[in-house]
């Protein structure tokens, strides 16, 4: 989405109702996504050793992720609180606009210069953890913090299968994991 | 006009004390079971595996009705008001009390004794264990004792488990696989856990038993009928004797009040909406409420607290093989620890904690692309476990349930309020229990040559019970030991409300048996008066 087309819809959004309006800015910010640019990003600041394929996954899955996000949506609550909290705002149009300006010319630099953009775009201030993804105060973050929540980062990092989250027989438990496959 | 429904037994609430109840009493033959619940119907097995999948991409929650808008409660430990309770989304995880626990006055000067032993609850304990599915160890007999064995073998420790276990035995404590009422093979139509690690909040196969897996074969066969949706707003008694006989309630949808009537009434509305409802069922002959002579109705409510924390450990780890899955001493529930009473459960668990990856690097500076992974896998080369306590404590008189002169359901009534408060024993002892349980961490890492990263006392009391307990004496507590209350005898209060205290265990399995304990009398009632 273009900035002006972006002004424009904004203006729209304020005639109509709220909720409305915020599921429509969403899908308009998702779809408006440059698929390329946001690939390139991925492949500035995923590790390497993904390779292309598992790159792509990556994007099409955090893409995938991004367009069912709910805004409003009612979160687990846990013991010990009688709060019912929910999700905050999409970040999909503060996402499209960062990676809008992160220039055309991005795509076509090499990773090392693309990673420097980044990192003048994301300030220098003191980094810690990985924040929710929602709560990502750059797509960039909300990349990474998507992919490192993933089952495959751990298995990545321990360069083990564990499949965290999946189904997995019982039995096996029991066992060290198996070295994780490469290649291919 | 009031619509009236007629039957053997009105249940109120469908939580898993209920569900035990009602299980129990269609096994005896009752020949008739309504179950009023004021909650909407849990969602569908079939859903839960989508519903878990936007849990686990958003946090989003995969029970989406289960709470009540309106019911906004002070000071509540957690909400959930649908078909199945909070069970719906428990843990899972299902230990016993220790023996100690049912004597702690004549045992420990503390508290109060049960009207009931451990010895006693076995029976029932064994018989919740079977219709649970509990899938457990058999800890060292002079830790664990219990009469029969588990209906399932124990789901096995996992490989990071072994290694914890291999540091807690230097550490000189003996642990066990957790009980759980999580199949470690198919059981009774259900199948064999397969390490989904979402046993709370769902288990998206149904290898843990939540209370649907009662439901819906008592409601299918015909031998339950279950009415969400319906509030109980009352207990009335009529006419000159003390029996009630009717429960009036609304139907959320509108419309006119429903009465039940019955020859038996079990509240089964858990450690708030059980006192609740009998503290509004007041009347000009029961101006306190009903089952309410002794003026205990909503008091010595409570839970036990935690203290938590991480131990970093020179150990292999593999973190998210079996995440939710522990192991358990009682090591410290048998006997208080020192001089002063403190006992308290131990368990350990696999844990990422202090590895996990991060955007910045100790000096704060940004990682981003290899670096951010390189990062990750220095700091993974070695473990965590988790580690936390529960300990007993002791309730105040006056931590309690009462009715909330400033808000109102939607139909008027009070609602609750719940102010828990130590007994000025518990409150003088519980800097010293929880820096003795700080000690013990310490001890445990210096065992296996690691560290305590972090430790936490929580506030809140959790697995919460109490506001009907039972006893011997009318003038001392709400129902006997069947949890018949004192003033009615055609009224029963089953499950956590019953509880004299809540020990240093996950309370659920005891609930479920107690419950048990009370459907056995209630069967006993409808056969011995036709």
């Amino acid at each position: 989405m273009t900035t002006t087309r972006r002004r424009f819809v904004l203006g729209v959004a304020a005639l109509v109702p709220l909720p409305f309006v915020a599921r429509r800015l969403h899908g308009a910010a998702v779809a408006s996504l440059d698929r390329a640019r946001l690939r390139a990003l991925a492949e500035a600041v995923l590790p390497a050793e993904l390779g292309s394929t598992g790159i792509e996954s990556t994007v099409v899955a955090f893409g995938l992720w991004l367009d069912g996000y709910r805004e409003g949506a009612e979160l687990l609550h846990g013991y010990g609180t009688g709060e019912i909290r929910v999700t905050g705002p999409s970040p999909a149009l503060r996402w499209a606009a960062q990676l809008d300006a992160l220039g055309e010319s991005f795509v076509s630099l090499p990773r090392a210069e693309r990673q420097a953009r980044l990192r003048t775009a994301l300030g220098t201030g003191r980094f810690a953890g990985l924040p929710p993804i929602d709560r990502a105060p750059h797509i960039a973050v909300g990349l990474l913090a998507f992919f490192y929540d993933s089952p495959y980062a751990t298995d990545l990092c321990y360069e083990v299968m564990i499949g965290r989250n999946g189904c997995r027989p019982l039995a096996t438990s029991a066992q060290k994991p198996l070295p994780l496959a490469r290649g291919g | 006009m009031r619509r009236v429904i007629e039957s053997d037994v009105c249940i109120i609430g469908s939580g898993i004390s209920a569900a035990m109840v009602a299980e129990k009493l269609a096994d005896l033959g009752a020949a008739s079971i309504v179950v009023v619940e004021a909650g909407d119907e849990s969602n569908r097995a079939a859903e839960r595996y989508a519903l878990r999948r936007r849990y686990l991409m958003y946090g989003e929650t995969p029970w989406r009705n289960d709470h009540l808008d309106g019911y906004e409660v002070d000071g509540i430990q957690s909400r959930s008001m649908q078909v199945g309770g909070l069970a719906m989304h428990w843990g899972g995880v299902t230990p016993r009390f220790s023996p100690e626990d049912f004597r702690v006055r004549s045992l420990y000067g503390v508290g109060h004794d049960w009207p009931i032993s451990y010895e006693e609850l076995d029976p029932w304990y064994q018989e919740a264990e079977v219709r649970l599915g509990v899938a457990g160890e058999q800890g060292p007999p002079e830790l664990d004792p219990r009469g029969a064995p588990f209906p399932q073998a124990a789901i096995p420790l996992s490989y990071n488990l072994e290694l914890l276990r291999g540091w807690t035995d230097k550490a000189g404590i003996p642990m066990w696989s957790q009980p759980s009422a999580k199949n470690s093979v198919p059981y009774r139509g259900r199948p064999a856990c397969c390490r989904n690690d979402t046993c709370f909040p769902v288990c998206p196969i149904g290898a843990k038993y939540s209370p649907d897996h009662s439901w819906d074969p008592l409601r299918s066969s015909g031998r339950v009928t279950l009415i969400p949706r319906t509030v109980v707003r009352r207990l009335e008694v009529e006419g000159p004797g003390d029996r009630v006989s009717r429960a009036v309630a609304v139907a959320r949808d509108g419309g006119a009040e429903t009465e039940f009537r019955a020859r038996v009434f079990v509240v089964a509305a858990g450690y708030v909406w059980s006192s609740h409802l009998l503290l509004l069922s007041k009347s000009s002959r029961f101006p306190d409420g009903l089952a309410n002579r002794s003026g205990l109705v909503g008091k010595f409510v409570g839970g036990h607290r935690n203290v938590g924390g991480f131990v970093s450990l020179p150990l292999r780890l593999y973190p998210g093989i079996n995440e939710q899955h522990s192991l358990v001493s009682k090591k410290f529930m048998r006997t208080p620890r020192g001089p002063r009473y403190l006992r308290h459960d131990l368990r350990v668990w696999e844990s990422a904690a202090g590895r996990e990856p991060r955007l910045g690097d100790a000096a704060g500076k940004l990682l981003l692309g290899d670096e951010l992974l390189a990062d990750w896998r220095r700091r993974a080369t070695t473990g965590a476990a988790r580690v936390r306590a529960y300990y007993d404590v002791i309730p105040d008189r006056e931590s309690a349930v009462t009715l909330d002169p400033a808000k109102r359901t939607p139909w008027n009534d009070p609602l609750p309020r719940l102010s828990l408060r130590d007994d000025p024993v518990s409150a003088e002892l519980r800097a010293p229990s929880e820096a003795a349980i700080r000690q013990l961490f310490e001890t445990m890492a210096k065992a296996g040559d690691g560290t305590v990263l972090s430790t936490r006392s929580d506030s809140f009391q959790d697995h919460p019970a109490g506001g009907c307990r039972m006893g011997s004496d009318p003038a001392q507590s709400v129902t006997d030991s069947w949890g018949r209350t004192h003033d009615h005898e055609n009224l029963f209060v089953v499950g956590a409300p019953t509880c004299v205290s809540m020990g240093c265990a996950n309370g659920t399995l005891t609930f479920s048996a107690l419950s048990l304990r009370s459907a056995q009398e209630i069967g006993k009632d409808l056969s011995s008066r036709g």
